[in-house]
């Protein structure tokens, strides 16, 4: 087994060559590549992607990604690993502890991790290299019913009454949009509030985030919200596509794009700034930014775009946003407690976390 | 040196075991496979056993290893092979310690 470390000037390279595409699994997406290559927070010669390849088979691969994390009047580099695969078939071959140790000594130990599926926690529990961070508190608000993919997720032989599922989601949904009207004209969002939308971060939005962001983790200002905004790792596509089809992780999406909401309050005031993030029925605040006292304002903000992009579900994790979605009685069939966890490693065991915010869009999750 | 450091890796072992079912504990066996293609060790697996063996070698043995490096990483298939390539791998680890 041969361990292939690509940097960023390599991953530019690898998009220009055609036998890097060739193997029948791939390790990255070219738009993952080209998004990597953009980091505004990455060097030509960071790594950024490792790749287990056996008889010129690609075997294991993990992502990292070059960031920059705050505390104590410094900024430290670091890597968030992501994207970590590696083929069942060989899952005895010590192929992900390589993968996770070449990250870990590449970064000298310093390395993050956002999310992660089970068998991914277990083993980074298992390196004893890694500390959790307190979880990011959430919530889910479901606005619409969807009985037709509930029922039929859990109870797959109800396929027959689909039709019938799906004459009680449109009724159900009439009720919604009945008192998401009643909510708007009761809370006069409208009236309150005006927004500005902007597919990338403007001058404007840029110092407003600076003179916010000082209790960020990650502190993500003008070029790493754009970079995020313009180089998604997913597309809107109507179907999977054939690099999809050999690439483990999610690369394509039917509805996928970001929105930054500029929130002003009546007096032409910017009180908010929102970085939306739209997949399919779900929408998701990846990184807000305003001060407390505007809290139930901007909650509000969220829940108003929610009902008029028309999603299922709007998730927050911005502590003060879901603090105030309870005040707020929104149309709204349930709510959820939701967690995100995240790691660092033992390299950065001294940070005072309790000084430090982590947003919901930290690590890589800004791109799911 | 060779026996103490097969009976610490007993001593790993025992621990190791702790942490699996029953029916996945390995044997105390020189030629019990652990990475591979006949080995039994998942990737969590095969990292507590690389966490207690750097723990029990510096605990037993007073001599600290690294079995995490880019050295060990790029062979791991045969230092790992077997608890008696592990053994092997170990002692030519103290011994270049020794010899500096």
């Amino acid at each position: 087994m041969e361990i292939k470390t690509f940097t960023v000037a390599d991953l530019q390279l690898a998009l220009l060559s055609e036998d890097f595409w060739l193997t029948k699994t791939l390790p990255i997406t070219k738009q993952r590549a080209l998004s990597f290559c953009q980091n505004p927070r990455a060097e030509k010669n960071d790594p950024v992607l490792l790749v287990a390849y056996q008889d010129a088979r690609v075997v294991g691969y993990l992502g990292i990604l070059p960031d920059k994390i705050f505390f104590n009047n410094a900024d430290h580099k670091l890597g968030w690993l992501t994207g970590w695969w590696v083929d069942p078939s060989i899952a005895t071959n010590g192929t992900g502890v390589i993968l996770l140790y070449k990250a870990l000594n590449t970064y000298r130990e310093r390395i993050g991790v956002s999310g992660g599926s089970r068998e991914a926690r277990k083993v980074l529990d298992a390196s004893q290299k890694f500390i959790a961070l307190n979880p990011l508190k959430g919530i889910d608000i479901r606005f619409r019913f969807n009985a037709t993919k509930t029922m039929l997720r859990k109870f797959s032989w109800m396929k027959i009454f689909r039709v019938g599922f799906k004459v009680a989601d449109v009724l159900l949904d009439e009720i919604v949009n009945l008192r998401s009207f009643s909510w708007e004209r009761r809370n006069s969002i409208s009236q309150r509030l005006t927004f500005e939308y902007v597919s990338t971060v403007d001058e404007e939005t840029g110092r407003f985030i600076e003179q916010h962001y000082h209790h960020d983790l990650t502190r993500k200002g003008k070029a790493d919200l754009n970079w995020i905004m313009t180089c998604p790792w997913i597309v809107s596509a109507p179907q999977k596509d054939a690099a999809s089809k050999r690439y483990y992780f999610s690369s394509v999406s039917a509805r996928y794009y970001y929105l930054g909401v500029k929130v002003y309050a009546q007096n032409n005031e910017m009180v908010g700034f929102l970085l939306l993030t739209v997949r399919d029925d779900r929408m998701s605040v990846a990184y807000a930014h305003f001060e407390g006292r505007h809290a139930p304002t901007i909650a509000a903000a969220a829940v108003y775009h929610a009902l008029a992009m028309d999603v299922s579900t709007l998730v927050l994790y911005d502590e003060r946003l879901v603090k105030s979605v309870a005040g707020l009685h929104c149309p709204c069939w349930s709510t959820q407690s939701i967690s995100r966890g995240f790691f660092l490693s033992r390299a950065f065991a001294d940070i005072p976390m309790a000084d430090c915010r982590l947003h919901g869009g930290d690590g890589d999750f800004a791109f799911y | 040196m060779k026996d103490k450091i097969t009976q610490m890796l007993f001593n790993v072992l025992d621990e190791l075991n702790q942490l699996r079912p029953r029916e996945e504990h390995l044997k105390k066996d020189l030629g019990t496979p652990l990475a591979g293609g006949s080995g039994r060790l998942d990737s969590a697996g095969l990292i507590n056993l690389i966490v207690l063996t750097e723990q029990k070698t510096a605990q037993e043995l007073g001599s600290p290893i690294l079995l995490t490096d880019d050295r060990t990483m790029s062979q791991i298939n045969e230092v790992f092979r077997t608890l008696g390539s592990l053994a092997d791998y170990i002692h030519l680890l103290l011994n270049e310690k020794r010899h500096g």
